[in-house]
Parts: structure tokens; C-alpha cells; sequence
């Protein structure tokens, strides 16, 4: 296969899969599946009228919808879909996934300020403590993935779950990621700064139309962006038999986002404190022990 | 050798920025946020001097990861002290700390 | 020789620079720490300009967490709900801009005037310098390191206690 045509069909399979994941999540909060729901809604935001709340930020306004997207996309390029289909092959490419990350917190914090309103600022803060709190174990766990494969390169990452997949190597870890990433994309059990029942919709309260769109869109592809990084760093990238390597990291990151949506329809939410207890004093020593057995496991 | 003198001037700009920040703001954490722009000069300086004389010696890369625990350490202990003149005296303005004045 | 990369430290030199004016200029102290974090991310992109990817990524990645932390600190101690008022924050402005016009000028001038020898061209790939800089951390600088997480820990320890409350423990 060209390296075009194969482009075009991992594109192609990404906007599929993005399609998917609305579905998903629709079916996550009213139970049954609609497939032409998502595209309704899309309709629906891009024709919305766009209000503006008094005294907004003009600045961060307009600029948080699109930092909010753009590092989602920046870190969809360098993840690898298949052996050699990856955009960018980044020398730091764990480092990365990391550095756009914190980034969407910014953008969060940046549009809870922007609109002027009390929810939308709360939800704000709340995405702050929330994911600085949660990258503390996501970087820790990469560290020990980056250990196992001795290189920075995500494809090597993969390469090195040959002869077996990081999430029996290290159960810890992919423990830990699973639930960092569903904190990282506030999710349903995790969705405290754009709770429905408490905030009325926290940090996306007061947006409207293109704005809001962005930010949907802008999650959807942070939610299968996350399930392909889970596939990438625990569940052996594009290894499977028979079928070409990427129709089988497509396949995976699906089942994962699957079962994102899964535990969130069964989960209630979490109480702010909780979240932050659990991960501080539990997450993150279960992070260092997790380096540390992988240390162990490499030496012998 | 024009790249390195951009990287420094670049850097020197930046430190007068940051050294005019620490010294005109009366606010703690503007006080701290000079002081983060200076540190962050020196970084440039060192990644140039890193880049374009000596690429072999890691010694100036690991100078850099020695900067950045300075600037972090900063942040922390400044938001501590900063936390601390909050709860005593309910303000962070530098001009009305003279406690120490004799 | 105008090369690429030469315009590229330029454009992101003057972001820097116009991000870190910026921080000071603005009376809304959200804006001022997401200025800094502007100016940061610049820097951090003269840094991959330069070739160090891993320090500039690491430096993009703490800055993002480090300048959203001064944000909420500037909001809880301000008191400055969305730079709506206009007040003014500074002292000595004068002494202040002749400080730091003069050592920009020496530095500046230390820059133009001093004899840099050799300029190097060729740079190790960022894989390599991830290896490089991982060996001369676990080897020659490790006592440094080391050093450097436990000033973490006594800074840790150091913040815990000047913050911690002192009206609790006196009541017990």
C-alpha cells in the first residue's frame, strides 16, 4: 500500500472512529444507541446563535476552543497507528503525550475565566487541581513504560511489547494510566469541572454554538486520542494476527473507548475531595512502586 | 556566531524585563513572576552555549534541569511565604511588610 | 547567512520577549500569569529551535502546570475578579527601568564584544541526546542529581511549614 492511500484510510478511520465515540457517548447517557444523534447535534451547534455573557474575556475566549483542539491533534500526530504510520515520529514522543496534555487543563482554565460567569469559573479551577493532580501518575507510569522499551520513540514503545504486552508487564501502571486518562478527559465518574447535576454544566455553561462545538469535538477526539495512547503504551500498539497493524489499533481504541463510556454510565460521580485524596495518596505512591518493580523486573 | 548572539540578546532583553518586573512590582507573586523571566534568560543563555560551542558536554544540559528545580523550588517556597503573609497580615503587597525594618 | 533557523529563534525571541512585557502591562493577574506562561512556552520553543528537544518539551510541560498554579495563586490573593479594576501595582518605576535597560545594554554588550571561538554545527540526534543526557546524569553529575531531589524534598518540607497555620497549633 502507498503511503498516501494509507493516510487516507487511517483519516478516514479516525473521523469513523470519532463518529463512533459520540455515539458511544450519547449511548453512555440515555442508554440507547442512536446513530444519527451525533450528527443532529452538530447541526444543531453549528447553526446555534452564538451569545457572548458581559465583560467577557475577548482574548481567551476565542483562543480556548482552539488551543483545546489543537493540542489534541498535536498529540494524535505522534501517536503510531501501524508499523511506520505515524506522522510525526517525535525522539521524546512519551515526554509529549504529557507536555499537550497539561495543556488541555490550560485550555480549560483559560475558558472558565474567559466567559465571566460563576459556574464556568469553578469548573475552571476544578480542571486545574483535577489534572495537575492526575499527570503526576501519568508521567510516572510512562517513565516505566519508556524504561521497559529504552527509548522515547513511541514505536519502539510498541516494539518492545513483543513477546508481552505492557499490561501483564506491568498491570500497575496500565491500572493507573486507565484511570489518569479517564481523569485526564473528565469523563463521567471524573467530570466534575463540566458536571451536569452540580455546575449545570461547568466550564462549558455559558458557550454556545462554534465555541461549544470545538470543545465537544475538541473531547470526543481527547477521549479516543487517550484510548489510542492506552492502546499504544499497554495493549501492544498494532500487534495482532492476520489483519493489517492499524485496523487493529483501531480496533482496540474502540474497545477501550467502549469501556471508558462503560464505567462512566455505572460509576457515580466522584466527590471532589475523594478524587483528590485518592490520587494523591494512593496514585502517586503506587506510581513510584510501579517504576520501581519495572526496575526490579529489568534487572534480573 | 549570529545565531548565538540572537539567542543572547534574546535572553538579555528578557532579564531586563524580568529584572524591571522584580523590582517595580509591590505584589509578592508579580515579585516571583520577575524573578521566574530572569531564571528563564539564563536557560536560553545556557541551552545556546550548550547548542553552539560545546554539544558534546551534557554537563550544560544537566545545568538546565538544575535551573528548572531552582524555578520550581521558587514557586513553592514563594507561595508558601506568600500564603503565610496572607493569613498574618491579609495582603501580599511588599510595601506594607516593613516588619523588619528597624 | 540567513537560515531558518535564525528566523525561527527571531519570531519566537520576540514572542518571548512580547509575552514577557506583556505580564507586567496588564492589570488582570489571570492575564499577566498566562503571559508569563506564553513567554515560557516560547522559550521553550527556542529551546527545540536550538535542537534540545528534550528540554524544550520538558520545560513546555512544567510551565503549563507551574504558570496555572500562579494563576489561581494570583487569584486568591488579589482579589482582582477579571482585571475590571484598574489600579496600579508598582514602586521605584523609574530606578526599575534604568536597572533593567542597564543590564541589558551590558549584557548585550558582553554578547557583541566577547570571542566566542568556534561555532559548532553538527549536534547529536534527539535520541542520542536523551542517551548522552541520561549517562552524564547517571554518571559524572549524579552526586549533583541527587542533590537536586533532595533540595526538592527540603523545599517540600520547607513549604509545608512556613504555610501551615499558626493559629491551629496554638490552640492545642
Amino acid at each position: 500500500m502507498t503511503p498516501f492511500l494509507s493516510g487516507f484510510i487511517i483519516t478516514l478511520l479516525f473521523v469513523g472512529g470519532v463518529y463512533f465515540v459520540a455515539v458511544l457517548e450519547r449511548c453512555s447517557m440515555t442508554g440507547n444507541v442512536s446513530w444519527s444523534g451525533p450528527a443532529r447535534s452538530f447541526l444543531l451547534l453549528f447553526a446555534q446563535e452564538e451569545i457572548k455573557t458581559r465583560k467577557h474575556d475577548k482574548v481567551f475566549f476565542e483562543t480556548a476552543p482552539i488551543l483545546f483542539i489543537g493540542v489534541i491533534l498535536l498529540t494524535i500526530s505522534i501517536l503510531p497507528f501501524g508499523r511506520g504510520s505515524v506522522i510525526i515520529d517525535l525522539g521524546t514522543g512519551a515526554l509529549f503525550i504529557n507536555a499537550a496534555l497539561v495543556y488541555v487543563m490550560v485550555s480549560l482554565l483559560m475558558a472558565g475565566w474567559a466567559v465571566n460567569g460563576v459556574y464556568a469559573m469553578i469548573g475552571g479551577w476544578r480542571a486545574l487541581a483535577q489534572l495537575i493532580a492526575y499527570s503526576m501518575p501519568v508521567v510516572m507510569v510512562l517513565t516505566a513504560t519508556v524504561m521497559r522499551a529504552e527509548s522515547m520513540f513511541l514505536t519502539d514503545i510498541v516494539e518492545s511489547q513483543q513477546s508481552l504486552w505492557n499490561i501483564l508487564y506491568q498491570p500497575v501502571g496500565f491500572i493507573l494510566f486507565y484511570i489518569s486518562a479517564l481523569a485526564i478527559a473528565f469523563l463521567p465518574p471524573f467530570d466534575l469541572p463540566v458536571a451536569e447535576g452540580e455546575l449545570a454544566g461547568g466550564v462549558w455553561a455559558d458557550l454556545t454554538g462554534a465555541r461549544k462545538l470545538l470543545f465537544r469535538l475538541g473531547r470526543l477526539t481527547l477521549v479516543l486520542t487517550l484510548s489510542a495512547a492506552v492502546v499504544v503504551l499497554y495493549l501492544g500498539g498494532w500487534m495482532g494476527p492476520w489483519l493489517p497493524g492499524f485496523v487493529w489499533t483501531f480496533l482496540k481504541t474502540l474497545l477501550v473507548a467502549a469501556s471508558f463510556f462503560a464505567i462512566g454510565r455505572y460509576m457515580p460521580r466522584i466527590r471532589h475531595d475523594h478524587l483528590l485524596e485518592y490520587n494523591w495518596k494512593y496514585g502517586v505512591p503506587l506510581a513510584l512502586y510501579n517504576i520501581f518493580q519495572v526496575g526490579v523486573v529489568l534487572l534480573l | 556566531m549570529e545565531l548565538l548572539i540572537t539567542a543572547l540578546i534574546i535572553a538579555a532583553v528578557l532579564f531586563g524585563i524580568g529584572l524591571y518586573g522584580a523590582l517595580s512590582q509591590t505584589n509578592l507573586v508579580m515579585i516571583m513572576m520577575g524573578i521566574e523571566l530572569m531564571l528563564g534568560a539564563a536557560m536560553i543563555n545556557l541551552v545556546a552555549f550548550w547548542r553552539y560551542l560545546h554539544p558534546e558536554a551534557f554537563s550544560l544540559q544537566m545545568f538546565v534541569l538544575v535551573a528548572m528545580t531552582v524555578m520550581a523550588l521558587e514557586g513553592a517556597v514563594g507561595f508558601a511565604i506568600a500564603t503565610q503573609r496572607f493569613r498574618t497580615s491579609g495582603t501580599v503587597e511588599m510595601e506594607e511588610s516593613a516588619e523588619l525594618k528597624g | 547567512m540567513i537560515s531558518i533557523q535564525l528566523i525561527l529563534l527571531i519570531i519566537f525571541g520576540l514572542a518571548a520577549i512580547w509575552f514577557g512585557w506583556r505580564v507586567f502591562m496588564t492589570s488582570s493577574m489571570v492575564r499577566s500569569a498566562l503571559s508569563l506562561l506564553g513567554s515560557m512556552v516560547a522559550i521553550g520553543i527556542l529551546f527545540l529551535v536550538m535542537e534540545a528537544e528534550f528540554l524544550g518539551v520538558l520545560q513546555i510541560m512544567m510551565m503549563g502546570t507551574e504558570m496555572s498554579i500562579m494563576a489561581i495563586f494570583m487569584m486568591m490573593y488579589m482579589m482582582d475578579p477579571g482585571g475590571l479594576g484598574n489600579m496600579d501595582m508598582s514602586h521605584q518605576k523609574n530606578v526599575s527601568i534604568v536597572a533593567g535597560v542597564a543590564v541589558t545594554i551590558l549584557i548585550t554588550g558582553a554578547a557583541l564584544f566577547a570571542d566566542w571561538g568556534i561555532i559548532a554545527t553538527q549536534v547529536p540526534s534527539a535520541h542520542e541526546q536523551n542517551r548522552l543526557l541520561g549517562m552524564e546524569i547517571l554518571k559524572r553529575s549524579m552526586m549533583i542529581f541527587e542533590t537536586a531531589g533532595v533540595t526538592i524534598l527540603t523545599g517540600m518540607i520547607a513549604s509545608i511549614a512556613v504555610a501551615l497555620s499558626i493559629k491551629k497549633s496554638m490552640e492545642k
